[in-house]
């Protein structure tokens, strides 16, 4: 399928599993906050919404039509609109907000901005997430 | 305590991006790319060898943030990757304060909006990543 802004992915369920927020924690090796531990109520460190963990990076690549050897990830800019605990769960949405073309130093870049909401129960959007995937070539 | 523009943020103590670190990340978050655990495949993307998730480097100056006022505290976080983190590489961060301001939103009225300049720089000297956050703190607490 070609890169086409506007496109939406299905809804998805995620829960804010304390295992794997723990597993994220053993990796970065520092907690979000001093005393911090991974249970149920405690708070989400802020790394944590990436849409890669909450939705999957193969499907994402897979309907966008990228290329992994030729992809990075450029960044995020996160917005956290209420708190979100370990426990939680949330609706996954996410949606193409931006398609664009550019010369780079070694020739065509192709930026795609993923945004992705996060839910509450009550259809309230806590966590809005927007990253950039560079593909060269 | 509150922060003034100018103040910088307590820094974290931050361990080597050792290779265990990077597949712990990929499990966590279930990343299938393997330009994170295969050198053979790194290199044929062009680069040395594997590179770490820029979920590390996001997530630093995030927590170099959330260490310093509480995760509830924080607003938001951008954070624009600028170099690749390898195996072994030590990172240290910066939050430094620019900006303080009423907060517009009701459910923080009567506090401040503080602004950080964030950068992640590698031990060689490279800066790995660069943005900003933003943080409530009560009305008045960095004056």
């Amino acid at each position: 399928m070609t890169v086409a802004e506007g496109y939406r992915f299905p809804d998805r369920t995620f829960t804010v599993d304390p295992v794997r927020v723990e597993e994220f924690v053993l990796a970065l090796g520092v907690e979000p906050e001093a005393g911090w531990a991974p249970r149920a109520g405690a708070p989400v460190p802020l790394g944590f919404f990436m849409y890669v963990t909450t939705y999957g990076a193969d499907a994402i690549h897979d309907v966008l039509g990228l290329d992994m050897l030729r992809t990075v990830y450029g960044g995020t800019d996160a917005e956290f609109l209420a708190p979100v605990h370990v426990g939680d769960i949330l609706t996954v949405r996410p949606q193409v907000t931006g398609v664009t073309e550019k010369e780079g130093r070694h020739g065509r870049l192709l930026l795609v901005e993923l945004t992705v909401d996060y839910l509450d129960g009550g259809g309230a959007v806590v966590v809005r997430e927007r990253s950039t995937t560079v593909q060269r070539g | 305590m509150g922060y003034g523009v100018g103040d910088r943020l307590p820094v974290p103590a931050i361990p080597a991006v050792d290779r265990m670190r990077i597949a712990y990340m990929a499990v966590s978050m279930r990343d299938p790319n393997p330009v994170h655990v295969e050198d053979e495949y790194a290199v044929a993307c062009g680069l040395p060898g594997v590179i770490a998730h820029g979920t590390f480097v996001t997530a630093y100056l995030g927590l170099t943030v959330s260490r310093a006022v509480g995760v509830a505290a924080v607003r938001r976080l951008r954070v624009d990757l600028t170099a690749p983190v390898a195996p072994g590489d030590r990172l240290s961060t910066e939050a430094v304060v620019v900006a303080v301001r009423p907060a517009g939103e009701a459910a923080d009225a009567g506090s401040e909006l503080v602004t950080v300049e964030l950068t992640a720089t590698r031990a060689d000297g490279v800066p790995v990543g660069r943005g900003t956050a933003t943080f409530v703190q009560p009305n008045g607490a960095g004056a």
